[in-house]
């Protein structure tokens, strides 16, 4: 099994750069560090950039994981090959642009492309936002799967990631303490469903509530409490339909006392505090939803 | 001066008692503690009654605080009449409907009716509310004054409160070591302007929140904080246009010789650290 060192970057394609940029530095909170004509590079924790908005008119996107060196890359694009994935090696310029040492892509069954990277840029520097979102990194990423079994498998069986929870077929994976780092929604289409990052308390979690409001941001779901990590949540909508949440507080996970739970596919198990969700991956079928009408 | 213990309870009459009951149960989440025609009383916490509503004017909203002896009764009532306020002596029937052994009712400076009681009833049972909303006892009152300082003075000086923070001219006064037990806001009428009532965590305000909405209850202020008290809070409105309040995480001051109150603004920075803007004329 392939080790996965830790979620690293999310880059989405979009038509807008200047707009998506705006977005991220005004309303989301990141630090820009870098803008050329076809890309731009957000900072939120220590890592020199976790978010990227890349110009490109067919919206591709890709979620990068970090390895440990070059040989687990190396085991990591023959384990893939014998499953069947077609992997490419990154190119002298798509590295720079990454500003990773090596790097390794394919496609997941979600069609979000997956890049293995070895030796990331870090930043000496603290990151330091026009506003005080209390962003403290990227949390989790999210992704529509129109083939979840398989996609468990492959985040399972060839890398190293542990089922937490399921809701319903939605599936939780985490690749280190934190509950999960990578969930997969099951919908027609594949695709980057939504990019998480954690906030400091329940005070920035609010507090970017009515600033969201206050600045006309569709909040999509939230704020509300996850039944499944514990955390709290606020989800909203971000540029080329991609959404963006913020998360607090959550209970780590024990890994000698924990298995995977199964929660049923209704609304209380996406919100503990009874939010209700305007996200179509996390609709739940009307007899789920009658149950929890009877019941509350 | 007069001794003022706890805040026992706060008396609110209806021309519609069952709507108030329903409110009181099924909304705000209280547990009926009797039943009479004529009244509905309401358990929070191991008291025997928080709240009561009776048949009769809105417009007569009462807030009862406990005294600790008969010696503080007779006292209050002397010191009361010494400063020229009207002190009725309850009697018996009176206290049996208020659950208390003795108490004596009179109007603060700004015409709020208050009373202070002797020996409120304790309940043998705890306090099981119709839904979980989390409540953990009914805790401070917001009164109507017509003239802070002057109200301010009053609840200082003759009763034992002290100023925790002020909101503009609003003082929150404390009683024990609560941050506030009352809540003076400048306004033009007499009457309590808010009944709030503490819930275990912030996670029963959020679920209370989404439970009200789908209730369609006019939520009037928040979900937010108040930099003063630090207490999350979520206000809403119930029968007759009474405001009530969840909160949790409120402050308590434990050192009374290094507390020192501090000037909030009177906007809706000074009430909510969130971001929340108040609904609520007072607040405004």
């Amino acid at each position: 099994m392939i080790a996965i060192e830790q979620l690293r970057y999310v880059r989405l394609g979009t038509n807008d750069p200047v707009a998506a940029a705006d977005f991220a530095k005004r309303i989301l909170g990141l630090e820009q560090i870098d803008v050329d004509d076809d890309q731009v590079l957000f900072r939120s924790d220590y890592r020199d950039f976790t978010l990227a908005f890349v110009k490109d008119t067919s919206r591709a996107q890709s979620v990068g994981f970090e390895l440990r060196d070059v040989e687990t890359l190396e085991r990591a694009a023959d384990a893939l090959g014998r499953h069947g994935y077609d992997t490419s090696p990154g190119s002298t310029e798509a590295v720079a642009r990454r500003k990773v040492k090596c790097l390794l892509a394919f496609k997941d069954e979600s069609g979000v492309l997956i890049e293995l990277v070895v030796r990331p840029l870090h930043s000496g520097w603290r990151y330091f936002p026009a506003r005080d979102a209390g962003v403290t990194g990227l949390e989790a990423v999210a992704l529509r799967s129109p083939c979840i079994a398989r996609s468990e498998a492959l985040w399972t069986t060839v890398l190293d990631g542990k089922v937490s929870d399921w809701i319903g077929d939605a599936t939780f994976i985490r690749f280190d303490s934190a509950h999960h780092r990578l969930a997969l929604h099951p919908a027609p289409t594949g695709g980057v469903l939504a990019v998480e990052f954690g906030v400091e308390g329940i005070d920035q979690l609010m507090q970017s509530s009515y600033f969201l409001q206050e600045n006309q941001v569709r909040i999509v779901h939230g704020p509300g409490r996850r039944p499944t990590s514990g955390q709290m949540f606020l989800t909203f909508a971000g540029p080329d339909g991609v959404l963006f949440s913020y998360v607090a507080e959550g209970q780590p996970i024990v890994e000698e006392q924990h298995r995977p739970r199964q929660f049923r596919r209704q609304p209380r198990s996406f919100c503990a505090w009874g939010s209700r969700s305007e996200i179509p991956e996390f609709k739940c079928d009307d007899s789920a939803d009658a149950i929890q009408g009877k019941r509350s | 001066m007069i001794k003022l213990g706890n805040i026992c309870y706060v008396r609110l009459g209806t021309r519609d008692l069952e709507s108030a009951t329903r409110f009181a149960t099924d909304i705000l989440g209280l547990e009926l503690s009797e039943w009479s025609k004529r009244a509905r009383h309401f358990k929070s916490d191991m008291r025997e009654h928080t709240l009561c509503y009776f048949d009769g004017d809105p417009g007569i909203q009462i807030a009862g605080f406990e005294v600790a002896s008969k010696d503080d009764l007779t006292s209050a009532a002397g010191e009361l009449e010494r400063l020229g306020h009207h002190v009725h002596i309850g009697t018996r029937e009176e206290a049996d409907a208020r659950m208390v052994r003795e108490f004596l009712g009179f109007n603060d400076p700004t015409g709020n009716p208050i009373e202070l009681a002797w020996r409120p009833a304790i309940g043998g049972n705890r306090y099981h509310g119709t839904r979980d909303a989390g409540i953990t006892g009914f805790s401070h009152v917001g009164l109507c004054s017509t003239d802070v300082v002057r109200d301010e003075a009053f609840w200082t000086q003759v009763c034992n409160t002290r100023v925790s923070d002020r909101i503009g001219d609003a003082a929150l006064l404390r009683i024990d070591e609560v941050h506030h037990s009352i809540a003076l806001f400048p306004t033009s009428r007499a009457g309590i302007q808010h009944i709030n009532h503490q819930v275990e965590s912030g996670d029963d305000i959020m679920r209370s929140l989404h439970l009200l909405h789908e209730r369609r209850i006019n939520i009037t202020f928040g979900p937010g904080r108040h930099p003063s008290s630090s207490a999350k809070f979520l206000y809403f409105e119930g029968p007759d246009r009474m405001v009530f309040e969840y909160s949790s995480g409120v402050r308590l001051i434990a050192d009374e010789l290094l507390y020192r109150e501090r000037q909030f603004l009177f906007d809706p920075k000074g009430f909510c650290q969130w971001g929340a803007k108040p609904q609520i004329k007072e607040f405004e």
